[in-house]
């Protein structure tokens, strides 16, 4: 017959056999994860800071441990200006996007009754990734160029008689190309945020008193605040980044901080410099998204 | 001049997916100014949808809705002074728990009717009406059920509206809670004095507060009275059958006195049955019995009988199923618990309360 103190240990040491079993297994589960984290993310981001820490002479890679890139990115004209200006576009691109998209998500959200139309108007939002980016931005020149839409059809008007050439081969195409290829996501962002409000708050406002524009002020709008700020910084990254808009619509000023990178990959094949600057980004990336979802986070409503 | 709301041949049309049907159909009903009047009815009898179109949130498809007198069809959900409190609670969950009781006073002011400091001073006093001063602060998800339904009521009555809307505001919350707010709401009816409407599908939670209750069924109404008077005597076998525990055992008049008659069972037992009823000598009727007003006697005479086929002790009684001689009906019989048990099978003889009986036609 075991005593009590028997049974307890007998136990203790069953539950330690079966905690290394776990923890065996647990490892097997760990390896794939791991793997892939090691393969397509520390390789290539150690790759990129070994890279960025040599210099390159007579068209041979050196390696090395030196800063100097770094200190280039923010000292050498014109990499900290290109910077800035892409961060702009990004801006642009973010609050123009916001404003296209909500009165499109809100409709989605609130007056769309039917499923089959919400069904096909998402559809809208989303089909035009179907179509390659390039024909889209290229199409920006068709309507904003000097033989394009917009101008033949002010000329016809007799609005104007030149046709207008600050349209196009500038900033703010660059800015309108950009908002028209990356509302969708600002659209589908805030949408899902709207469609979290239950149809019983809107009710219980009416039911108060409120007109429609209380209610928009003071219930959807501060619920929708989260959407709105993920959708920006999904699009601010997007434009950010962007290398096609500023090439195609672009002027020859519009050059943005990723055609810089073309550039020193290949023409000035300065492979450190270019990995320098790609750390900054993503630093500054880092530090965006960390301060976007504490944002989300202040922002973001319960129910 | 009425007073209160009154509901005039009301109907309303849902339509979805190619079919179309009458969610309400035709209800008239008059609820008196100051009355707690409750619509009870199963889920989809149209309970839901009445009230919604009381408050303005459902267009009538025909029909008119009257309020003291004049006609509030066509007025707007924002104008009406109805407050409604919603199942979900429908807190604003952005804002405070004193900015969501404030919000229907804000509303007002930007019409000039309160200022600041007496807004603060109004929701400080309805908090604390439905004790709960100490959570001004909050947001509603730190709140629990029954708190956020408490918030719900001070929001609805902070604003002084004469009529109070209820849609099923204790249907989310625990049994227990739920008592608790069933006492509350009592008291709340008999210091404010309002009207209230009340839609709920607990015919106790009904009995226990209303001073009336319209009983409806596939839209229409099936029954309005007195809670008294839905249980003693149910109008048709739908109200009967859905209030309480009654069986309906099929019956003929047999004869009919000046205040009473008697009635035939299919096995011959006869029952003589307090009241009139709108029945002739022959003619077939349901007899209501319910389990609380059968007890076993010793004498056949003026009895009926039956066979005890099961039976269940519930701890406040013991509940006999009995079924009745010549395969008649079933019925229930609730006997104290400290009398001897009878035995499954037994022939029993059960004496019916005459003043509690009651006959339905439809």
């Amino acid at each position: 017959m075991t005593t009590i103190e028997q049974t307890v240990e007998i136990k203790r040491t069953s539950i330690r056999s079966a905690r290394a079993i776990e923890r065996r297994r647990l490892f097997l589960w760990l390896v794939p994860p791991l793997a892939w984290f090691t393969i397509f993310m520390l390789i290539p981001y150690a790759t990129l800071l070994y890279t960025s820490l040599g210099h390159v002479d007579d068209m041979r890679f050196i390696p090395g441990l030196s800063l100097d890139n770094f200190v280039r990115v923010f000292t050498v004209d014109p990499y900290l200006s290109v910077i800035i200006k892409s961060a702009r576009i990004g801006l642009m691109t973010a609050v123009f996007s916001s404003i296209v998209a909500y009165p499109l998500a809100f409709y989605l959200a609130f007056h769309v009754r039917t499923q089959r139309l919400k069904f096909l108007i998402y559809l809208l939002v989303i089909v035009p990734w179907w179509a390659s980016y390039l024909v889209k931005a290229y199409a920006w020149k068709t309507i904003l160029g000097s033989g394009g839409i917009l101008n033949v059809g002010m000329q016809s008007l007799g609005l104007v008689h030149e046709p207008v050439r600050l349209f196009l081969y500038n900033e703010f195409s660059v800015d309108m190309t950009l908002t028209y290829i990356f509302t969708p996501f600002a659209v589908l962002s805030i949408y899902a945020q709207l469609e979290r409000v239950p149809t019983s708050l809107i009710e219980a406002a009416r039911n108060l008193g409120a007109d429609g524009w209380m209610i928009f002020r003071r219930i959807i709008l501060p619920i929708s605040v989260p959407g709105v700020v993920a959708g920006a910084i999904i699009t601010f990254s997007l434009a950010f980044g962007d290398f096609v808009a500023p090439v195609l619509v672009g002027g020859p000023d519009s050059v943005m901080i990723s055609n810089v990178v073309i550039n020193l990959l290949g023409v000035a094949f300065d492979w450190p410099m270019a990995a320098a600057i790609g750390l900054v980004i993503i630093s500054l990336g880092l530090l965006l998204i960390s301060a976007s979802g504490w944002l989300e986070e202040r922002t973001q409503t319960r129910f | 001049m009425t007073t209160g709301i009154e509901l005039r041949n009301l109907r309303k049309l849902f339509e979805g997916h190619g079919h179309a049907s009458w969610a309400v159909d035709g209800v008239d009903m008059t609820i008196g100014a100051g009355k707690f009047v409750t619509l009870l009815g199963p889920s989809g009898c149209g309970k839901t949808t009445t009230l919604r179109m009381i408050a303005g949130l459902e267009i009538p498809t025909s029909g008119q809705i009257l309020r003291d007198g004049q006609d509030i069809t066509d007025q707007p959900v924002t104008d009406r002074d109805m407050r409604m409190v919603f199942q979900d609670f429908a807190l604003f969950p952005n804002m405070t728990i004193q900015d969501n009781v404030a919000f229907g006073l804000r509303v007002k002011s930007k019409r000039g009717k309160y200022t600041e400091p007496q807004i603060q001073q109004r929701v400080a006093e309805f908090l604390d009406l439905v004790h709960l001063k100490d959570h001004a602060y909050k947001k509603p998800h730190q709140l629990s059920g029954g708190q956020k339904q408490r918030v719900s009521l001070a929001r609805a009555l902070v604003t002084d509206p004469k009529v109070v809307l209820f849609d099923e505001p204790l249907g989310s919350l625990d049994a227990n809670l739920r008592k608790i707010m069933q006492l509350e709401l009592i008291r709340l009816h008999r210091e404010l004095g309002k009207t209230f409407v009340y839609v709920t599908h607990d015919q106790d939670e009904a009995m226990a507060m209303s001073d009336a209750i319209a009983v409806m069924s596939q839209g229409k109404v099936m029954q309005f009275g007195t809670p008294r008077e839905i249980y003693d005597r149910p109008a048709n076998r739908y109200v009967a059958s859905f209030i309480g525990h009654a069986h309906i055992v099929d019956a003929t008049v047999d004869s009919k006195q000046a205040d009473s008659l008697t009635v035939r069972l299919g096995n011959g037992d006869r029952v003589g049955v307090r009241g009139k009823a709108d029945a002739a000598p022959g003619s077939a009727v349901g007899l209501m019995l319910r389990a609380e007003d059968l007890t076993f006697t010793d004498t056949a005479a003026d009895a009926i009988g039956g066979k005890v086929v099961d039976s269940l002790y519930r701890g406040e009684y013991v509940e006999y199923v009995v079924a009745l001689n010549g395969n008649s009906g079933v019925v229930h019989v609730h006997a104290r618990t400290d009398l001897p048990q009878v035995a499954h099978g037994s022939t029993v003889a059960l004496k019916v309360n005459p003043a509690k009986a009651h006959v339905v036609v439809h």
